[in-house]
């Protein structure tokens, strides 16, 4: 791991890459995150006046119910953290000693949760879970008691985000291999003291960093927290936000300032987890990506398929047939009965006047298209993060998280300060562009988090022979890194499309006249009560992204087949 | 996915075309109806209508922040308040509609007028097994214990008024029967689709201050809702129709409320099932003659809100 003095003078493209990242994290998303802590100092910024500073802050922060809301926005975070990590470690573990095509087929699996908006998730699981829900007209009983309750939304949080620490984790351990584990065993290490010695320490920065997301991710989600949380008086710092969005009156310098405590908590906890990544640094030596260990012994094997399955079920299965049951539910209140089933939602989505179908199409264009730039942008600015270290791209890490710190409706916000300004010669606000920029702005976090985490893992020592052999940056990036980095760059790809094809808040806001997305169809059905379209349209919209999905995991089977790796 | 790339450049290209003498238009729902009206103008002016369409909270959000440069032209609300803040703020400029003739006096002003109006309700689900409730005081009864849902003032605009109107008219009654409620194991569970899921589900029985012309809407697409309009006397929700002062279109603006102020536009208002502004259009629902309705000071007690709200949610044990 020594570094060449020479291999270090052909580094010529540095600051080229270094100023890319800048400016394309700045643009992306420093402009809307800046325009909302702007507001929330100049409650007039919107006129673009600056009369009146800081006349906003006190009164808001100095709001009593704002502690409260805080300290469980905090808690909420820490324990949806613990249990998706709790949930997910042991499933990566178990992952990585899988036959290689049973795994893949998990690992799409484990994508729909993303599929399914949270929002939806909560509804489905209180119509499972509510009083005369599905399960009590079933099986006669309710858990309304622990649903709306404090272990009930955090459950169904978890539930919903621990694949985003699987993919991660399953990663690093892939990355890792089973080497180190059998030269544990080959001393006389038992399996527990394997995996809690020698496997949890090396994958703790992909687990950190993919807890760091899992807890911003929390602090930001609305709506859990809104639907289960309001039912039993649990306010956490984006509920209040969202009112002061809701109806009347309608105070954005106010959600401002509440926005400016998720960012500094997401602060906090970056600044947290910084300390704990550096401690425990750890990075592999001798890359082969040979997942393939022992193979399980059959009884073990049925065993974790069975884990893998129930929390596959309670996961994905339960919320999916819950909205499916309601897409083919004539009405509400006529319940589960066969005379109340039909075709009739489906059917309505794709009469002559519906414009279901093109709102699908413009959703899932929007997505793949997301998909794609921020992998992009997320190889090129973790590897100014990770290999050009400095107290800059420390910043820089930092702003990657800021938008998923703050709610939806706050970067909506900030994205209309920024691009509806007379001065710029061309905007793409009033054009689909927005929802694209949105988009983008969003879903960065994910792939670079997921990205630089597989990125620390991979020695140094690989670059510095490339340049050694006179490659430039991009050719390192492009040809040694990209790579080795290819799976998890996939894997985040997919992640962000399925997030990018039923993204809510922003959609609403930002929408130009006369485009609507999956999303914007679904408001607009849940808008006149219509549950029944609205249902239909997500079941639909998650059908023919999961097939996009489940195919586009089926063609990485066949390329790495193909490379023979 | 090369395919799906080149449609998506194909339908922002087509999208990205916007014409300045287009009037915009940002409505809050429900999207029928404004879909519906904007096509009726289109159709009778030829003048191109771009339509945002949302909720309330994200019409004005949206208006808010584009102050820099404004873009909307005509503004549908489905609050009240809305129209008094942005009129005390000076937003709006001054048009009476000739069409607005016929509009009670309380709900216009020379800013902003009423395009139609929802009255607050009970609704309830006839498959519940309770008594048909009359009165708003009769959910206190034992026999609707945890059954009742209502509408957060703090998140639904309708709910709000009705809070206000019950507390002008009643007082001090008014506070003392949402206590009785919130001890009858009332939940306020969010905004108004919030409060009505779980009577539609079954969870619970009746909503409290429900917007009728959505529940009447419901009832008439096959769902068990029964609507009361209480005889001591409801509330209206207004829904207030504005041009903003910083519309450069304002020609095609005052058109565009004389259209939905004319009788044809107010026939569309009635369709959706909403109390139409004029008196002299026919609602399709309960009207003008068959509501008791409780009128008070609007613009004070919008000045009061914030109070309001609180003295709500300490009530309700919130």
């Amino acid at each position: 791991m020594t570094t060449d003095k020479s291999a270090e003078k052909g580094r010529r493209l540095r600051p080229a890459l270094f100023g890319l990242s800048t400016f394309l994290l700045i643009v992306i998303v420093g402009f809307p995150v800046l325009a909302i802590i702007m507001f929330a100092l100049f409650p007039y910024i919107n006129e673009l006046s600056f009369r009146e500073p800081f006349n906003v802050l006190l009164p808001n922060l100095s709001n009593p119910r704002l502690i409260e809301a805080t300290l469980n926005s905090l808690s909420l975070s820490f324990a949806v953290t613990i249990l998706s990590a709790v949930i997910a470690v042991p499933l990566a573990y178990m992952r990585a000693r899988f036959p290689l095509r049973l795994g893949r087929i998990w690992d799409a699996c484990y994508l729909v949760p993303f599929l399914i908006p949270p929002y939806f998730g909560s509804l489905a699981w209180m119509q499972l879970l509510q009083r005369k829900g599905f399960i009590e007209q079933w099986l006669g009983f309710n858990m309304a008691d622990f649903l709306f309750s404090f272990p009930g939304i955090v459950t169904v949080m978890a539930l919903h985000l621990f694949p985003l620490i699987y993919f991660t984790t399953s990663n690093a351990f892939a990355i890792i291999g089973s080497r180190y584990g059998d030269v544990a065993k080959v001393f006389g290490g038992r399996p527990v003291q394997v995996f809690f010695r020698i496997y949890l320490p090396m994958v703790l920065p992909a687990l950190l960093s993919s807890s760091l997301i899992v807890f911003i991710l929390t602090i930001e989600e609305f709506g859990t927290p809104e639907i289960l949380g309001s039912r039993f008086g649990y306010e956490v710092i984006v509920t209040s936000i969202h009112e002061k969005f809701s109806d009347w009156p309608i105070d954005l310098p106010g959600a401002s300032v509440l926005s400016l405590i998720l960012i500094f908590i997401a602060f906090f906890a970056f600044q947290a987890h910084q300390k704990l990544s550096d401690k425990f640094q750890t990075t592999v030596e001798n890359q082969t990506i040979d997942r393939r260990g022992e193979p399980l012994p059959p009884v073990y094997l049925a065993i974790v398929i069975l884990i893998f399955g129930s929390i596959f079920v309670l996961a994905v299965v339960l919320p999916i047939v819950t909205v499916g049951i309601a897409a083919f539910m004539d009405t509400v209140s006529g319940g589960v009965t066969a005379d109340n089933m039909s075709f009739k939602n489906l059917l309505g989505l794709f009469d002559r006047e519906s414009e279901a179908w093109g709102a699908i199409l413009t959703s899932l264009s929007l997505a793949v298209m997301a998909a794609i730039g921020t992998v992009v942008i997320a190889i090129i600015v973790a590897f100014t993060i990770v290999r050009l270290r400095s107290a800059a791209t420390v910043f820089l890490d930092f702003l990657t998280i800021l938008p998923n710190s703050v709610p939806g409706m706050a970067v909506a916000v900030g994205l209309i300060l920024t691009w509806n300004q007379p001065w710029w010669p061309v905007t793409p606000y009033n054009t689909p562009l927005i929802l694209l920029l949105a988009y983008l702005c969003l879903m960065l976090p994910y792939p670079i988090r997921m990205v630089t985490a597989a990125l620390r893992q991979l020695p140094k020592s690989l670059d510095d022979a490339a340049y050694i052999s006179g490659a430039s940056e991009l050719v390192v990036i492009r040809q040694v890194l990209a790579p080795l980095l290819l799976p998890i760059a996939l894997a985040a790809g997919f992640i962000v499309f399925a997030i990018s094809t039923r993204e809510l808040v922003s959609s609403i806001m930002l929408a130009p006249a006369g485009v609507e997305t999956v999303a914007t169809y679904v408001f607009h059905q849940f808008d006149q009560v219509s549950v029944g379209s609205g249902m239909a349209m997500s079941l639909v919209a998650i059908l023919v992204s999961g097939s996009i999905i489940a195919f586009g995991q089926k063609l990485q089977g066949k390329n790495r087949t193909g490379d023979g790796s | 996915m090369k395919v799906i790339v080149a449609a998506a450049a194909a339908t922002i290209a087509l999208a990205s075309v916007a014409n300045a003498a287009d009037l915009v238009v940002y409505s809050a729902g429900p999207k029928p109806l404004s879909g519906g009206l904007a096509k009726g103008f289109t159709k009778m002016t030829g003048i191109k209508v771009k339509l945002f369409q949302s909720n309330s909270g994200k019409v004005m959000a949206r208006y808010q922040a584009e102050k820099s440069n404004p873009q909307v032209d005509v503004i549908i609300s489905a609050s009240w308040g809305h129209a008094i803040t942005l009129n005390k703020s000076g937003d709006l400029l001054a048009y009476t509609s000739p069409n607005a003739a016929k509009i009670p006096a309380s709900l216009k002003t020379k800013t902003y007028a009423a395009q139609g109006a929802a009255a607050l309700a009970i609704a309830y689900n006839t498959k519940s097994g309770l008594p048909k409730p009359k009165q708003w005081s009769d959910l206190t009864k034992p026999v609707y214990k945890d059954q009742i849902s209502m509408p957060d003032p703090a998140k639904a605009g309708s709910a709000l008024t009705l809070v206000q109107g019950l507390a002008s008219a009643q007082g001090d009654k008014a506070w003392k029967l949402f206590e009785a409620l919130a001890k009858n194991g009332m939940i306020v569970p969010g905004d108004n689709r919030a409060a009505l899921r779980p009577v539609l589900q079954g969870a619970r029985g009746v909503v409290f201050g429900a917007v009728d012309y959505i529940a009447l809407g419901l009832k008439k697409k096959g769902e068990t809702l029964e609507v009361i309009h209480p005889t001591q006397g409801t509330v209206l929700a207004p829904r207030p129709i504005m041009i903003a002062k910083s519309s450069k279109n304002q020609a095609a603006a005052k058109k565009f409320v004389d259209y939905v102020l004319s009788k044809e536009g107010q026939t569309l208002v009635a369709k959706r099932l909403i109390l139409p502004a004029r008196t002299d259009v026919k609602a399709l629902r309960p009207g003008w003659k068959e509501l008791k309705i409780i009128n008070y000071d609007y613009v004070k007690a919008a000045g009061e809100a914030e109070v309001t709200k609180a003295k709500f949610a300490q009530s309700v044990g919130k």
